[in-house]
């Protein structure tokens, strides 16, 4: 397997990102954290294909008897994308409850909250 | 053996045909209890035929072991899913108790089939990339079920459990790119095939490290269990009940599944880990436990304590610690859940489940009082009852490695365990009622004591018919770590050099 290099740096650097913006105190900064964090993770599953230059795309016709890309991380990363898109979905919505219902866009006044109130 | 799909479909179903059943209604509750009912017995007899033959194996859609989803019921899946499907019985038999079925969420039975949905096919499949899809299915569920009837105080305790998970699918997802790169298959078979090659590469360990994260953060290992009495105590009775009892010990069935058969047994520093974090867990469980004043809390913390036993005994990674956490996750299923159901009640009854708010629960309801001493004794491991027995082999295979320390940790975690039973007993059942007098008796809470005296007497019968279900702990063990057989079963193909620690002793 050849050494993808740029691969590599891009998905640290998205990596770093996300984990940057996760542990901010701002809903939506963390939500953005998350989409690039499973964005950057799909990235490297792309990687694990290998480099595809010189390589065709692995259609029935055009493909045959020539080298082409594992299509397999491929199936696995639409699989992923789905579901992180119904997960993210779920996250929005539970980060606007929040917003509403404790009127607050901000996590450190949300567990402030909890310190001093104790619960029903 | 296309019966290994009855345990995903039947309940997907159900699930499907409750969703269009336009709103809750008697029929309703019946029809979803009738398939529970229907899903036990595919589970048994998935059972019984895995305890005769070995692995039953269905490639979907014949493509073959490499590529294709193979499902795999061995002994320990069928053992599984015999339990999910029990749980998953009383507590829906519990919540038609609860409420009449015109005040039910008409989504909350629904969504709690297409959580067995995904705990099963966690438990059937027989390869990486459909596991991490199970564990999505399951998530994503319980996520919805988690925020369906919470109110608006407590619905920002589901943002820890969503949060760390979110960055545990990631991991997991990351986790099976690897596992891709490094064998070119993610079948558990084909993988184990060549893990055997690359026994002492530091990627198979980085692999199994990763592994460990992603399956430790499920079962609520230390340091990653904060988010479980977090986010417990906001459900309803009966999905905590479910939660309680299922959704960790996936975990800790995956665990057993990748460090018994996939991953060759010469991995000690992953082992060591797996020992240490397990006691940490059982201390740190406990000690949470003892500090709580809330009955679901407490309950909540002593899943993390429990969850110490089972991982620590495939920690020791020796048959007989197998068999042991065999036992104990089906002693622990069936104990917690209906523990759980008892907090439930609490809450019902009082209104909170405070311990400084409750308190003549022994007049309302004598046998509930039973039924929850029986259960915390058995919780805490006082012989003979079921919790006794894993216990007491976990201990027996520690003394025989020489792990006195961890050997100390579990001791003094049970007897922590029986101090803070002992305080939910004294508060809710024994003290005087709370001022004010008692609450009026509510409906319902005859019904649901019985549900909750009914899995005391099968946990009783666990208890006192030890000897069958060590026997079944004992096979199940065997299959999970007979490597060879198992690929053999899978791929078609005699794997005669495959590693096992059977073969050892």
């Amino acid at each position: 397997m050849s050494v993808q290099l740029d691969m590599a740096i891009v998905v640290g650097l998205m990596t770093g990102a996300a984990v940057y913006l996760i542990l901010q105190k701002n809903f939506v900064r963390i939500l953005f954290g998350f989409i690039l964090l499973s964005n950057a993770v799909n990235l490297a599953l792309l990687a694990v294909a290998g480099d595809p230059s010189g390589k065709t795309a692995p259609v029935l016709g055009d493909a045959v008897g020539r080298p082409m890309v594992d299509p397999l991380p491929q199936a696995l990363i639409l699989t992923a994308i789905v579901i992180g898109f119904g997960v993210t979905a779920y996250l929005v919505f539970l980060f606007y409850r929040m917003f509403v219902d404790h009127d607050t866009a901000d996590l450190e006044e949300l567990t402030a909250e909890d310190e001093k109130g104790g619960k029903p | 053996m296309n019966l290994t799909v009855l345990p995903v479909l039947l309940p997907m179903l159900t699930g499907l045909i409750a969703l269009l059943w336009s709103r809750p209604t008697a029929g309703r509750r019946t029809a979803i209890v009738a398939s529970t009912l229907g899903q036990l017995g595919v589970a048994l007899f998935l059972g019984a035929l895995s305890y005769a033959q070995g692995p039953l194996v269905l490639p979907v859609g014949g493509w073959g072991t490499t590529l294709g989803i193979v499902l795999v019921v061995d002994l320990l899946s069928a053992i599984m899913l015999a339990l999910s499907s029990f749980t998953a019985l009383a507590c829906v038999l519990y919540a038609c108790a609860e409420k009449p079925a015109a005040a039910e969420h008409p989504l909350q039975l629904p969504l709690t089939q297409f959580l067995v949905v995904g705990v099963n096919l966690a438990f059937v499949t027989g390869d990486m990339f459909n596991l991490f899809v199970a564990f999505e299915v399951m998530l994503v569920t319980s996520y919805a079920l988690l925020t369906l009837e919470s109110d608006n105080r407590n619905v920002r305790h589901a943002w820890s459990y969503l949060g760390l998970n979110l960055v545990g699918s990631a991991l997991f997802l990351l986790g099976c790119g690897y596992a891709y790169g490094l064998f070119g298959t993610l079948n558990f078979a084909e993988m184990a095939l060549q893990a055997d090659a690359l026994a002492g590469d530091p990627r198979l360990v980085l692999l199994a490290l990763v592994f460990l994260v992603v399956f430790g953060l499920k079962a609520g290992v230390f340091p990653f269990y904060y988010w479980l009495p977090e986010s417990y105590p906001i459900l309803p009775g009966p999905v905590a009940a479910f939660f309680s009892g299922m959704l960790t010990k996936v975990g800790v069935y995956v665990l057993l599944r990748v460090f018994g058969t996939v991953f060759p047994p010469s991995l000690p520093l992953v082992y060591e880990l797996l020992a240490w974090g397990a006691g940490l867990t059982m201390v740190f469980g406990v000690l949470g436990a003892v500090a709580q004043s809330r009955v679901q809390h407490i309950l909540s913390y002593h899943i993390v304590s429990q969850i110490g036993f089972m991982v620590l005994a495939i920690g020791f990674h020796t048959p007989l610690a197998f068999t042991a956490a065999i036992l104990y996750i089906i002693h622990h299923i069936v104990v917690k859940s209906s523990l759980f159901l008892v907090g439930g009640t609490v809450r019902h009854v009082f209104g909170t489940d405070r311990l400084d708010a409750t308190g003549g629960l022994w007049r309302v309801a004598p046998w509930l009082g039973v039924a929850f001493l029986i259960q915390a004794m058995s919780l805490a491991g006082l012989p003979p009852l079921s919790g006794f027995w894993g216990k007491y082999l976990i201990l027996v295979e520690g003394v025989g490695e020489e792990r006195w320390v961890l050997l100390a940790a579990a001791i003094v975690a049970s007897i922590l365990t029986l101090v803070s039973m002992l305080k939910i007993w004294l508060a809710c059942f024994w003290a005087p009622a709370p001022e004010g007098g008692m609450p009026a008796s509510r409906p319902g809470t005859r019904r649901m004591t019985s549900v909750v005296v009914g899995m005391t007497a099968v946990s009783l019968v666990i208890g006192l018919g030890v000897n069958f279900f060590y026997g079944v702990a004992d096979r199940a063990a065997r299959q999970v770590l007979d490597r060879p057989s198992y690929i053999e079963a899978v791929t078609g193909r005699p794997a005669p050099g495959a590693e096992t620690i059977l073969s050892l002793r």
